[in-house]
């Protein structure tokens, strides 16, 4: 591996805010292309960065500062992504239930998405089914994550999804949730595609959703 | 309340000035020594050991009532000689040299008078010549023997070859006793039992004296 | 800028108001000068009457002044040191330092492979002293056993020699006698580098056991006065049994056990004055339905709470007890007799916490109760710790920031201090469910037996020097052929 991308990859398992930019210019001026610095740099300290948080060795506020040093770099790379046609991990939609005003939970997961090299667009809380529908049909997620924190409001899972399948876009995502009071029997008795216990493994099953659509 | 009852639970409740009084009573009455033993003081006993073993009763309260038996047998005992009765006889108890902690076998002594033994007591920090002299000159049927210490265990072993050395072994059963003593080195040093707390150690008496 | 303003590090925990050890201080002072101790040492005996004790036969009651004289001399602050320089091995004795190790002399142990009892045997030393080493909250060492497959007089030194090498921390050492002192402090000073490095930084401490009630036995200071002419840190622990031994009473077994202590203390200072002096020890009741020493009873962590406010008060640190249990093997009530005394040693500050890893009433020493016990031991410690409260800690401006249903994950402020003052578990499971369930759905009992045999396969503690090396070899050679004698 190329100095320039140990560095990128240090700045990324580090949370090096200040440095990372720098350095992603670095390596682009060092002719390096941007998938090249998305899989050996980026990719590289996100992936060690997954195993020492499994490990007990980091922890969530410096996962966190490493998905954000993540997410800089990739406004850089995400243009020259696209110029170059590469194909992108994808979308994810998030969004907390209509009734719930939980909020930490949900962010956490679209923190780690992106941290996983995902682009993550957070419709924040209180959110009806028909918005819902309206951010798919707009957004165009590969994925669709919501959250409920409460057993008051995790029913209101099952209706999003099926007003969903009323405006004909439920074929269109994959549907993943997750909360506190959540579990994968409700998760297959409602009809969702897949459920994560926590934020980490939220944004592994996002991978995985993606790699089977 | 029947005598016999009075006594039984004057032992019961460790009354150790009344229960010999009683039984001064009841012999002046004409009862048998042998009945006072079985059917007053021993029923009294035995159910301060099913107390005990059922949390009932606690150290303090059966120590109370050993000391009421053991009043009481000391009044009763000649009696009990010129009847003919067979006694459960005598126990030498002593702490091994070297250590000087003396609780254990004094409740283990105490147990002992309890169940009805009389109880020569060597004290702490008894050599192996000390048990030899004091088995001539008491003729016990039992020799206890305690250690608190790891260091002090093994003079236990010193001193039955010092009793085996002086010809007595055989007409003894020898029982030890202690926190660091289990039945293994019990076996290992050649002693015929081990008893892992007090109540045990009378017990092992009482199972020794019918044997014997 | 702050005036008048009072702050506390951490909790504040105090049992007896000043008055009431005021009158227990009295009590041991009145025992001492008035009923005395049978001291069974005639050396000890002289060195005391020539300091101004009476003498009377082996009876030796010690006037108030002299015992005043004795403590005003013995230091309440100094340091134990790490025998290779490490500093984060080194202990600080002082106010409101709390630290903690295993005990000695256990007949069995707990296997590390069947986790079954059996005898306990020379090659279980260096497991456990490897394992005091890597446990970040056990502070100094004790072998948890008395080896069986040695000859019998050379246990304790058999002990010490398997101990040194396998970890930097102090040690605590007892002796049988003189000649295991004698070997022991060799070694010790092959490795600081002579006596006199010794005495500047002390790398073991020696324990003594008196017996109670009111004995001082030969052995206790035979050993006392070898410690003290070396200028060994010392501990005089006796094991008074409330019920048994001592009074029944709190206050009670407190008062003799100290003045049991203090009689040690005497001696010592009348030897080597400014001797550091731990009085200790194990106090607990006899349960007066299984006749034992009860290691697990809350009254254990009660009086040893009382001890250690009467040794402060009298400005001696104090060897302290916890983390043992009753229990025979490892379940909920060896986890919760352990931790409890610990939490309650740890508010206390007592100065150094002995018998951590004791199962079965000290019968059992166990590497698992005292890997639960560095658990345990660490949570007492955060909270111990207390809160501190400042214009950083206080954040409102970081919550004005933050605001309404905002979170406070990327927030500076969380992340400079979310691993002070938080506490991070190494064998509690805070996992949700799935996950757990996932990594096998292990048990405490599973965790800790993994992270005992993790360490024994994969810690190395830092050597000794090889002149020390040679040292035991020499010490236990010489040893050898003494007993064959």
């Amino acid at each position: 591996m190329s100095d320039i991308l140990e560095q990128v990859s240090t700045a990324i398992i580090e949370g090096d805010l200040d440095e990372i930019v720098d350095l992603t210019e670095d390596a682009l001026d060092e002719d390096l292309g941007a998938e090249e610095i998305l899989n050996g740099g980026l990719m590289a300290g996100m992936d060690y960065v997954g195993v020492e948080f499994k490990a007990g060795n980091m922890f969530v506020p410096e996962v966190l500062r490493s998905a954000r040093a993540m997410k800089m770099s990739m406004e850089i790379l995400n243009p020259l992504l696209v110029e170059s046609g590469v194909q992108m991990m994808g979308k994810v939609l998030l969004g907390t239930v209509k009734g719930d005003l939980h909020d930490i939970g949900k962010n956490l997961v679209g923190m780690m998405c992106e941290g996983a090299g995902f682009t993550v667009k957070d419709l924040g809380k209180d959110i009806t089914p028909e918005e819902f529908v309206e951010a798919v049909k707009e957004f165009g997620p590969d994925v669709l994550g919501m959250s409920a924190l409460l057993t008051t409001t995790m029913r209101t899972m099952e209706s999003t999804i099926k007003v969903l399948e009323e405006a004909g876009v439920r074929d269109k995502v994959k549907v993943m949730i997750g909360g506190a009071p959540v579990t994968q029997a409700f998760a297959d008795q409602i009809g969702a595609d897949g459920y994560a216990s926590n934020a980490a493994s939220a944004a592994e099953l996002a991978k995985q959703l993606v790699s089977q659509a | 309340m029947s005598e016999l009852e009075q006594i039984s639970t004057a032992i019961l409740q460790g009354e150790e000035e009344k229960a010999p009084k009683l039984v001064n009573r009841a012999l002046r009455r004409k009862v048998s020594a042998k009945d006072i033993l079985e059917n007053g003081l021993l029923v009294g006993m035995g159910e301060v050991g099913v107390r005990f073993r059922a949390g009932d009763m606690f150290v303090p309260e059966v120590l109370m009532s050993a000391e009421a038996m053991r009043a009481s047998m000391e009044l009763l005992r000649p009696e009990l000689i010129s009847e003919g009765v067979k006694l459960v006889g005598k126990i030498l108890m002593g702490t091994v040299k070297g250590d000087l902690h003396d609780i254990g076998k004094s409740l283990v002594n105490m147990m002992c008078e309890g169940a009805g033994f009389e109880v020569i007591d060597l004290g702490f920090n008894a050599a192996p010549e000390k048990f030899v002299e004091a088995i001539k000159e008491h003729q016990p049927q039992i020799v206890g023997m305690s250690a608190m210490l790891t260091t002090t265990m093994r003079a236990m072993g010193y001193t039955i070859k010092a009793i085996d050395e002086a010809g007595l072994r055989d007409r003894l059963k020898i029982m030890v006793g202690g926190a660091p003593v289990d039945a293994e080195f019990a076996k290992r040093i050649g002693a015929d039992g081990y008893g892992s707390n007090a109540p045990a150690g009378a017990e092992l008496a009482k199972q020794f004296a019918g044997a014997a | 800028m702050r005036t008048n303003y009072r702050m506390n590090s951490g909790v504040r925990f105090q049992m007896l108001s000043d008055d009431q050890l005021e009158e227990m201080f009295w009590g041991v002072l009145h025992l001492l000068e008035h009923t005395g101790l049978d001291v069974k040492h005639e050396q000890a005996r002289d060195i005391l009457e020539k300091a101004g004790a009476w003498v009377d036969g082996e009876r030796v009651r010690i006037p108030s002044y002299l015992v005043k004289e004795s403590l005003r001399m013995a230091p309440r602050s100094f340091t134990l040191y790490a025998r290779d320089g490490n500093h984060k091995h080194d202990i600080r004795i002082g106010p409101g330092r709390a630290h903690f190790g295993p005990g000695p002399t256990c007949p069995n142990f707990i296997d590390v492979e069947t986790m079954e009892r059996r005898p306990y045997v020379n090659s279980d030393v260096p497991a456990v002293a490897k394992m005091v080493d890597a446990l970040p909250n056990i502070d100094f060492c004790e072998s948890l056993g008395t080896v069986s497959d040695v000859h019998h007089d050379l246990g304790a030194l058999y002990e010490f020699a398997g101990m040194f090498p396998n970890t930097s921390k102090p040690i605590v050492a007892w002796s049988y006698d003189q000649h295991d002192s004698a070997g022991i402090h060799q070694i010790a000073v092959a490795e600081a580098g002579g006596q006199r490095a010794f005495e500047q930084r002390p790398n073991y401490v020696h324990y003594c056991e008196p017996l109670s009630p009111l004995v001082s036995t030969f052995e206790a200071l035979d050993k006392l006065i070898f410690a003290a002419k070396h200028r060994i840190p010392l501990i005089f622990t006796p094991c008074p049994i409330a019920g048994g031994t001592a009074p029944v009473t709190a206050a009670g077994i407190i008062t003799q056990g100290a003045a049991e202590s203090w009689m040690g203390l005497t001696v010592a200072q009348a030897l080597q004055p400014g001797l550091p002096f731990f009085m200790g020890g194990v106090y607990s009741v006899m349960d007066m339905s299984a006749m034992i020493l009860a290691y697990g009873a809350p009254e254990l962590p009660l009086f040893m709470a009382g001890v250690t406010e009467l040794a402060h008060y009298a400005g001696l640190p104090l060897w302290q007890t916890g983390g043992c249990t009753d229990s025979k093997c490892f379940d909920g009530q060896a986890v919760i007799e352990g931790s409890m005394s610990v939490f309650f040693s740890a508010l206390t500050g007592g100065d150094l916490c002995h018998d951590v890893g004791y199962t079965e009433s000290a019968m059992t020493g166990s590497v698992f109760q005292l890997c639960a016990m560095d658990e345990a031991i660490g949570y007492s410690r955060r909270i111990a710790r207390g809160i501190e409260v400042n214009d950083d800690t206080l954040a409102v401006n970081v919550i004005q920031d933050v605001g309404p249903n905002g979170h406070y994950l990327k927030e500076k402020h969380t992340r400079r201090h979310f691993k002070s003052e938080f506490w991070y578990p190494n064998l509690l499971d805070r996992q949700d469910f799935e996950s757990w369930e996932m990594t096998g759905g292990l048990t405490l009992k599973d965790r800790t037996a993994a992270r005992v045999r993790d360490i024994l396969a994969t810690h190395s503690p830092a050597p000794i020097k090889p002149e020390t090396e040679k040292a035991i070899e020499k010490v236990l050679a010489q040893a050898e052929e003494r007993v064959q004698e």
